[in-house]
């Protein structure tokens, strides 16, 4: 018996190994029970889970998918077009030096029935500037000179200097309105003003919210939500297919589109995030630091082939570091076309005629680790070997973005507007440039804005002359829903799933 | 015909085995394309006359990463193998001499305590400590074989050392390491080459799965496990990707499990005897 088993144990382990490969012919075969689906509710699935349920305590867009606009509001909201809107304020009027904001608040309730005042508007952002806050974009209110409550339904802000993109920040889920009494829970239980209240959260799973009948707004279609959360790419698509999910707000698994849109009862929208993807290169650092060696780099990388391989074609290829979103979005890819002979020109020109070796430090979604794998080919093309190190989030941040250990890497900038990035300074990829810090600055005082624009134009012309980075694509955002569903966010100007707007029909 | 090829293990495992090695020598001189060559609009393509299993998820040819991945997975086996060979055996062998006294006692608990360990879960520590890549891996899934062999060496060892002949070599004069060498080496080389084609079917197993976690062999090194992995988010669309690389592995292992069964009966004198 002795040889049987010895030889059974390492058999079973390949079979193990196999087993993916069992399991498609398993998927290719199984039939999809179609859910009979009550008209009220919704199972809406998402790949993140929030840390936590407070958009004031952490910058994870998992937080806003799920609280913005539902759980939680501010006095004024973007749109799906990226527009800002009324939200808790009914209207609002500014001076005619733009220093005092006047906002008048509309009649709405927190869930626990307490009136909304302006007493709550102005603790909540006090609190979100207090040295001790974890408020993820303090820049919004550090404008602010002081908060007067004239009335209970009028909150006076005067700003410290004219600010052109208060009102936007404003916008964001940092600028939630919460009420004193309920604040210590906001982590776990929050208690908002939004049309869905909190219910429950099975942590690692799921969380249930119910409309809330004494919201504001017109009566919302969906009386109870379910949120889930699937972070393996390809669960979300059997999550879909066996109708677990009627929705995913961004599928991760984009090779799968093709055989999602092929099935008769699922809808898919691509649409786009605000994510620029880019080949973030250290320019603090001998060879990088010379401009003739990233443009040469920038001439070896096709971005289309990368949006190809990397996300199935879905993204959109973008030039500098802005999203085609935004009004003053310029198109820079025709900017530095592809040309072997004249990047290895340029190597050669710096003092690399045989190229060199360097790193590509990947952190783990998966757009990262392809665009690496592609991106370390193309710049084997003009003698630049890359080896590519995978590295998780935790060693990335602290690697990568804070130590600015590293050559390069691949990373996705996912915040609306985040081109001030290159007019810090220490930030990691190191990039220094007095233009463009000047330019950004008219971006926060421009008093026209036409001449708002044209300063992030300028920004964008001088970052992709000095080419910075390697500028990819935006991330694409995936949305498939069962058929019927209407009112979901084609387009993410911030990461959100307003679900007022959801109705079956 | 020699009567080893007539037994069925040793004789379906060579052959196995001899299509491997064809496959990994092949792969040193030709391969139909190069297999890091990228043609991304032609992805993800189905067996053709051009590509014979077809593409994978960047274009490249699923043939030529299969017979470069092959020549990956021997080498992984070899060294892992060697690593566990070389200083097992001689950790064993130690042990045996000095049967009973402190360094045995040293060598074997502390080997115990390497092998108390999962191996692949041990392994994947290490790769987190010391970082990923195909160089740590084989260092460690040849760590795990230590243990392995020294035992069997130490055992093997004390069998021949109470045999008369070893006796009289010592009183002949022969030192302690010339007895070794001379004659207990030869006499448990057998056993240790059946163990070692069990280890080698481990050691590629281990590799292709560490690989699959993504900590073994790095891109753009064409390795089994981690086109399983690729293959893994394409299974509905192209389940050629993940069958090819998964057969492979399949059919490696099974080669050297059935070799080392071979072995195992044929190098048993038992056995020579009826």
């Amino acid at each position: 018996m002795k040889p049987i088993r010895r030889l059974a144990a390492p058999a079973f382990m390949a079979l193990g190994l196999l087993a993916p490969a069992l399991a498609a012919l398993g998927l290719a075969l199984s039939g999809f029970p179609a859910a009979a689906q009550p008209r009220d509710t919704l199972v809406l699935c998402q790949t993140l889970e929030p840390p936590i349920l407070d958009p004031s305590g952490g910058a994870a867009a998992a937080i806003r998918e799920v609280t913005y606009g539902n759980i939680f509001e501010g006095l004024v909201a973007y749109d799906r077009d990226g527009k800002v809107v009324p939200a808790l304020a009914r209207e609002w009027s500014t001076s005619a030096d733009g220093l005092v904001w006047q906002f008048r608040l509309r009649p709405a309730q927190f869930h626990d029935g307490s009136p909304v005042t302006a007493a709550d508007v102005k603790f909540s952002f006090e609190r979100a500037v207090a040295p001790d806050s974890k408020n993820a974009q303090k820049w919004i209110f550090e404008p602010i000179a002081g908060i007067a409550t004239p009335a209970p339904d009028l909150v006076e802000i005067t700003l410290k200097s004219f600010t052109a993109d208060f009102l936007e920040g404003l916008a964001m889920g940092d600028a939630t309105v919460f009420s004193a009494a309920t604040i210590g829970k906001a982590a776990t239980e929050p208690v908002g003003t939004g049309p869905y209240r909190f219910v429950r959260w099975q942590r690692g799973d799921r969380l249930l919210l119910e409309r809330h009948d004494g919201w504001w707004g017109a009566k919302p279609a969906l009386k109870s939500v379910t949120f889930r959360f699937i972070s393996d790419p390809q669960a979300q698509v059997s999550a879909l297919l066996a109708g677990d999910c009627d929705a995913h707000t961004n599928l991760g698994a984009h090779e799968a589109v093709a055989q999602l849109r092929a099935d008769p009862r699922l809808a898919v929208t691509i649409g786009r995030t605000e994510g620029e993807t880019i080949v973030a290169i250290n320019n603090a650092k001998v060879p990088f630091s010379d401009l003739r060696v990233r443009q040469a780099m920038a001439m070896a990388v096709d971005r289309r082939l990368v949006n190809e391989g990397a996300v199935s074609g879905l993204g959109t290829p973008i030039g500098s570091h802005f999203s085609p979103n935004h009004p003053a979005y310029l198109d820079l890819t025709a900017e530095r076309p592809v040309d072997l002979a004249k990047a290895r020109a340029l190597l050669a020109a710096a003092g690399y005629p045989n190229g060199f070796a360097t790193t590509l430090r990947l952190p783990p979604p998966a757009y990262a680790r392809r665009s690496g794998e592609i991106v370390a080919a193309m710049l084997g093309q003009i003698g630049i070997r890359a080896t590519i190190e995978p590295l998780e989030w935790p060693q990335w941040l602290e690697r990568v973005f804070r130590n600015k250990d590293f050559d390069m890497t691949i990373v996705a900038h996912v915040e609306p507007l985040d081109v001030n990035i290159y007019a810090r300074d220490n930030y990691y990829f190191g990039y220094q440039s007095p233009e463009v810090k000047q330019a950004y600055g008219l971006t926060k005082t421009a008093r026209s804005e036409a001449e708002r624009r044209e300063a992030f134009r300028k920004i964008q012309r001088q970052i992709t002359g000095d080419q910075v980075n390697l500028f990819l694509f935006m991330l694409p955002k995936i949305t498939v829903a069962r058929k019927g569903l209407t009112g979901l966010w084609p387009n993410w100007p911030v990461p959100a799933n307003p679900l007022a707007e959801l109705r079956w029909e | 015909m020699n009567p080893a090829w007539r037994h069925p293990s040793f004789g379906a495992g060579a052959v196995l085995m001899a299509l491997v090695i064809g496959a990994a020598l092949l792969s040193l001189v030709w391969t139909p394309h190069d297999p890091a060559a990228m043609r991304i609009m032609a992805r993800l393509k189905p067996p053709s006359a051009e590509h014979w299993l077809g593409t994978d998820q960047f274009g490249r040819d699923i043939v030529s990463m299969v017979l470069v991945g092959a020549r990956n997975a021997l080498l992984v086996g070899l060294v892992a193998v060697g690593i566990g060979l070389v200083f097992g055996v001689a950790l064993g062998m130690l042990a045996a001499l000095y049967r009973g006294r402190f360094i045995d006692e040293a060598v074997m608990r502390a080997l115990d305590f390497v092998f108390a360990f999962p191996a692949v879960l041990t392994a994947i520590l290490i790769l987190t400590w010391f970082g990923p890549g195909l160089v740590n891996a084989v260092i460690a899934i040849g760590i795990f074989n230590i243990p392995v062999f020294a035992r069997q060496a130490r055992a093997a060892t004390l069998q021949v050392v109470a045999q008369d002949y070893i006796r009289a070599a010592r009183l002949a004069g022969l030192s302690r390491p010339a007895v070794m060498i001379r004659h207990i080496l030869p006499n448990i080389t057998g056993l240790m080459i059946v163990q070692g084609s069990t280890q080698f079917a481990f050691a590629i197993l281990a590799e292709a799965s560490l690989s699959y976690l993504g900590i073994g062999t790095q891109p753009p090194n064409p390795s089994w496990g981690r086109m399983l992995n690729d293959a893994q988010t394409y299974l509905a669309t192209a389940p050629h990707l993940a069958i090819v690389p998964g057969l492979a592995i399949a059919i490696t292992v099974l080669a050297f499990n059935l070799l080392g069964d071979g072995l195992r009966d044929l190098l048993d004198p038992r056995m020579k005897e009826r």
